[in-house]
């Protein structure tokens, strides 16, 4: 199988590149239509693939599960997630045929092995749907050209999928029709359709392109969302350690600190974020948050340049090929990492303390995001799909953290992220050597604001406000936060 | 040398920017067990509260403890909400999230949080075994804390205090989501404790109170006013308000059978939780349903409200569709105004008190869309009938339990149901609230409109109940037209 993008000619690469629609409400009256009374089979029954299942089933669609042999022999996980909420369950010979719908929710590495094993089941005219592209795009998956391909990809775990559909609302949710396989010209009715379904539709819906989101996707959680975070959180726990901070505070600032920085970005967007500091740390975080994107902007613009040429798949599907050998490994140091191995200590931190004396990490998000949504926007990826790789997920990424640190990072993240993370990680740290010796405690551990005036040039402080709030990161963003209306508050350990 | 065990003087608190303690003195003396009432607002939870030194401790409260006691020398407070955590250490949990069958264990058992719970206090397992006894929890201790209903949770919380055994013991509305039994069990192991060490003060306003209870107070206007025996100052007056006009009609019913069920069986892996269970309403009646902490009655409810999975799997009818030929459980909801326990429990704290009302129209925890003039006007009509107007715009989460459950019964009513199904609506109301809330019910209730009312206690009912169900195990030991408890028990 030939990487799919590469066999496009140029023009053709940018028309899929370029795909992107912020998709209106009233796109979606016709609800969940285009589906009913057809027979969805959902492959696979994890997190997405049993809370997708549950709210499609709940919006009155006809909802069964095939699995494989063994594990219905076996009883697996699966098995019981699917029977124990009274599903039909059988094996793809059995309900493959009948499907007019075929929802492939298995983790990306399996998408050859399934989606070979289900293509010759699936009746003349049917529709596979996927949450992700890679198999496509990078791997050239071909499917049978009378069958049509779509994508619905929820932009968060399983379980916030079930649990905002039952408040009666949704999660952000990005859909596309594969060009290669819309013989009918059904493809997007029943995206959209499948979208009302799961309730994606109340929060926001992108109209993307397989080419597009891989593309995207694979940048984002390889450099901002996933790579930069775990730098950014292990140099900031070393260096804390090193200044003599408490080891425990330091624990805990770093893995409760990055989600609270976060959600005031996901309100409020990069300017949002500054605006929690004081007006001197504002000045400062900005300054070398400017340092930190001429540091490591060639390191990102090569992570775009292997994503889009393909060197990155081959590479990590060598390492698959090879037992996953490096993953494994890399996986191993992450977990060894002194910032892993210390427990939070039992001090509370406020939430406006996670601000002030974590500035560091500010910085390292402003530069992070915004070098990821730029270098995206170069490659050719629109501004809207640009944000919901980068802006948009960091928050959800961060969350992670919060819980158990990057182990717990790495364990919710498909392989394909945590590979890519591992490989940014080493890249980087290196990068940033010389300007971690210039961070001392009042960036990182201790409150920016003490022993200073707080007095700030007037003009200094206009200008820097103007540069972060007209960035088109925040001009995009300030359009698609307002269709995400409902936010939850600012959590706090 | 004294004998009090707590002191206060010149005690002031605000809540939010009200004051609601004013210059409150009050000493308690060893061996007294003090019952504590007050409107809701009056600030009873703040000040057990700031005696328990939560939230910030103050040098107007001092408090001693007995160095000989055989109790054990800390104040434990015990609040009317409980709480619990995943095995990740996050209160992280959505609606109905119990009834969604998921192979990954998201919290302890009832086993290991207990078992947790003794270590941290060190404490012995075999004691906790007659209280768990005592209060019916035996059968439940390998049940994740997730699967519990909001009573068994209350029951898991009092476990816990009573095991601990403090000298001071406060407790806010314990009864709250007791089944009768429940109360009186835990009314004996009250009276026990307390014999052995414990003190306490109860803040409740029910009628059936402890033995050991030997000093009665009531908040008043930011005092304390001491009484002799178990009453009220005030006399209960409701305001005769008018019903909003949008309200005085029901709508026609969208079938003469609104529900159906037949055979209907509901497990959780090896234990039944529904058995065999036949009900059938018709437009227009009013129905109590009743049965004790764990009997099924929330399960039976979810099935109702389109919130229960398993009720795919069963023969059930709502207004007039067979479940599961093809409608959404949004069209479900469309039909019924609900409110729990478990809905409070799960709503968005962030919601004004507008906001939380109006989202009552799509049946969504917070308001996600626009509403038109029309709809406005009603909500706001709505919010000067349950005298909310000065809240309007405050968040849920800055107001008192009580008052948040008004708001939701706001939100229960405003969208003008034809069915209202109302699973102890007045927990956390006082009883000038209650009071209130049964006389729109009874107003609301008039012909077409349809009724099912779930309630532990028998004196805090609407008037025109017609029919009555209930459970027990599971299981549906009466179902007929409506008649008082003390009929009932001679008919067992």
């Amino acid at each position: 199988m030939a990487n799919y993008f590469n066999t496009l000619p140029l023009r053709e690469k940018l028309n899929q590149l370029g795909v992107c629609d912020f998709m209106e409400n009233d796109e979606f009256l016709d609800g969940v239509n285009a589906l009913k009374g057809k027979k969805l089979v959902v492959v696979g029954c994890g997190a997405q693939g049993l809370n997708q299942g549950l709210n499609l089933r709940d919006s009155g669609l006809d909802v069964s599960y095939a699995l494989r042999k063994e594990a219905i022999e076996q009883k697996r996980d699966s098995w019981k997630n699917a029977t124990d909420n009274n599903f039909k369950v059988g094996t793809y010979e059995e309900l493959i045929p009948t499907a007019d719908v075929v929802i492939n929710l298995t983790p990306d590495k399996q998408h050859t092995a399934v989606v070979s094993a289900v293509m010759p089941l699936m009746k003349q005219g049917a529709t596979l749907s996927y949450s992700h592209g890679f198999n496509i795009v990078e791997e050239g998956m071909q499917i049978r050209k009378d069958l049509t391909v779509i994508m619905v990809a929820p932009k968060c775990p399983g379980s916030e999928v079930r649990a905002e559909y039952l408040r009666g609302f949704g999660v952000p949710t990005l859909i596309a029709v594969h060009p290669e396989n819309d013989p009918e010209g059904k493809g997007l009715a029943q995206a959209k359709a499948y979208c009302v379904g799961t309730g994606g539709h109340r929060a926001g819906v992108l109209k993307s392109s397989f080419v597009a989101e891989v593309k995207s996707d694979l940048m984002g959680e390889q450099t901002i969302l996933c790579g930069l975070l775990q730098t950014g959180s292990i140099l900031s726990f070393d260096k804390m350690v090193e200044k003599g901070i408490d080891a425990g505070y330091a624990s805990k600032l770093v893995q409760y600190g990055v989600e609270v920085i976060t959600e005031a970005l996901k309100h409020g967007g990069v300017s949002g974020m500054m605006d929690r500091l004081s007006n001197v740390a504002k000045i400062k975080a900005f300054k070398i948050s400017e340092e930190l994107k001429d540091i490591m902007r060639p390191l990102f613009q090569k992570h775009q340049d292997d994503i889009m040429s393909g060197e990155f798949s081959s590479t990590m599907m060598a390492d698959w090929a090879n037992g996953d050998a490096n993953l494994l490994k890399w996986r191993a140091e992450t977990g060894e990492t002194a910032f892993e191995k210390t427990p939070a200590g039992d001090v509370k931190i406020g939430e406006q303390e996670y601000f002030d004396n974590y500035t560091l990490m500010v910085a390292f998000v402003r530069a992070g995001v915004e070098l990821a949504f730029e270098t995206m926007v170069e490659a050719g990826i629109k501004p809207e799909s640009a944000y919901y790789e980068s802006l948009h997920e960091t928050p959800l990424i961060a969350n992670t953290i919060a819980r158990k640190k990057l182990f717990e990072m790495n364990r919710v993240i498909s392989d394909t992220a945590e590979y890519g993370c591992y490989l940014f990680d080493q890249a980087c740290k290196p990068l940033l050597a010389d300007f971690m010796k210039t961070v001392d405690t009042d960036l990182v551990g201790k409150n920016f604001n003490e022993g200073k005036d707080g007095s700030v040039d007037n003009a200094e402080l206009v200008a820097i406000n103007e540069i972060l709030r007209d960035h088109q990161v925040e001009v995009v963003g300030r359009k698609l936060r307002k269709a995400m209306t409902a936010m939850k508050s600012i959590k706090t350990a | 040398m004294s004998t009090s065990i707590v002191q206060i003087s010149n005690l002031n608190l605000k809540y939010g920017n009200k004051a609601v303690l004013r210059d409150l003195e009050w000493t308690i003396q060893a061996g007294e067990n003090w019952l504590l009432t007050g409107l809701s607002g009056s600030g009873k939870t703040a000040l057990l509260k700031a005696i328990a030194g939560i939230e910030k401790s103050t040098d107007e409260i001092v408090v001693s403890f007995d160095k000989q006691s055989s109790a054990r020398p800390v104040c434990q407070y015990i609040a009317q909400w409980y709480q619990f955590k995943n095995v990740e250490g996050v209160a992280n949990f959505y609606y109905q999230q119990r009834y969604n069958a998921q192979q990954v264990q998201d919290t302890l058992t009832v086993n290991a949080e207990l078992a947790h719970y003794a270590k941290e206090n060190h404490l012995n397992l075999p004691q906790a075994e007659p209280i768990l006894e005592a209060l019916g929890f035996a059968p439940l201790k390998n049940a994740q804390l997730i699967e519990l209903s909001s009573g068994e949770h209350k029951k898991l919380q009092l476990v816990k205090a009573l095991w601990l055994k403090p000298q001071l013991l406060l407790l806010d509305q314990p009864y709250t989501g007791l089944d009768i039994q429940s109360r009186q069990n835990l009314n004996n192991l009250l009276d026990e404790v307390t014999s052995n060490g414990v003190q306490t003060i109860l803040i409740s306003n029910e009628t059936e109170i402890p033995a050991c209870i030997n000093r009665y107070a009531e908040i008043v206007d930011g005092q304390l006013e001491e009484h002799f025996t178990f009453c009220s100052r005030k006399e209960i007056v409701i305001e005769d308000r008018p019903i909003p006009e949008f309200l005085h009609q029901a709508p026609p019913s969208s079938s003469e059978t609104l529900i159906k069920m037949v055979g209907v069986n509901i497990n959780y892996g090896e234990k039944q939780v529904l058995k065999n269970v036949d009900w059938e309403i018709k437009a227009g009646e009013k129905w109590l349903l009743q049965g004790h902490n764990g009997s099924g009655k929330s399960t039976l409810l979810s099935l109702i409200n389109g919130d229960h999975p398993q009720a795919y799997a069963n023969e059930i009818y709502l207004f007039g569709n067979k479940r599961g030929s093809g409608e959404s459980i949004w069209d479900i909801k469309e039909h019924i105004g609900l409110i729990s326990p478990e809905l409070h429990w799960y709503f968005d704290f962030n919601a004004t008190v507008w906001q939380s009302i109006a989202s009552g129209f799509f049946d969504s925890i917070g308001l996600y869309k626009e509403i038109g003039w029309h709809k406005r006007t009603q909500v706001d009509e709505l919010i000067e009938y349950f005298g909310l107007t000065a809240n309007k715009n405050d968040l849920l989460a800055q107001l008192p339990l009580g008052k948040q459950r008004l708001v939701l019964l706001a939100r229960t009513v405003i969208k003008n149901p034809e069915l209202l199904v109302l699973d102890e609506p007045c927990q956390g109301l006082d009883a000038h609230q209650t009071l209130q809330f049964n006389t729109l019910i009874d107003g609301l209730c008039t012909t077409n409109r349809t009724l099912i009312y779930v309630s532990h206690s028998d004196d805090q009912l609407p008037k025109n109940l017609t029919h009555q169900l209930l459970l027990s195990k599971g299981e549906v030991i009466h179902n007929k037209i409506y008649k008082k408890r003390e009929e009932l028990e001679s008919v067992i």
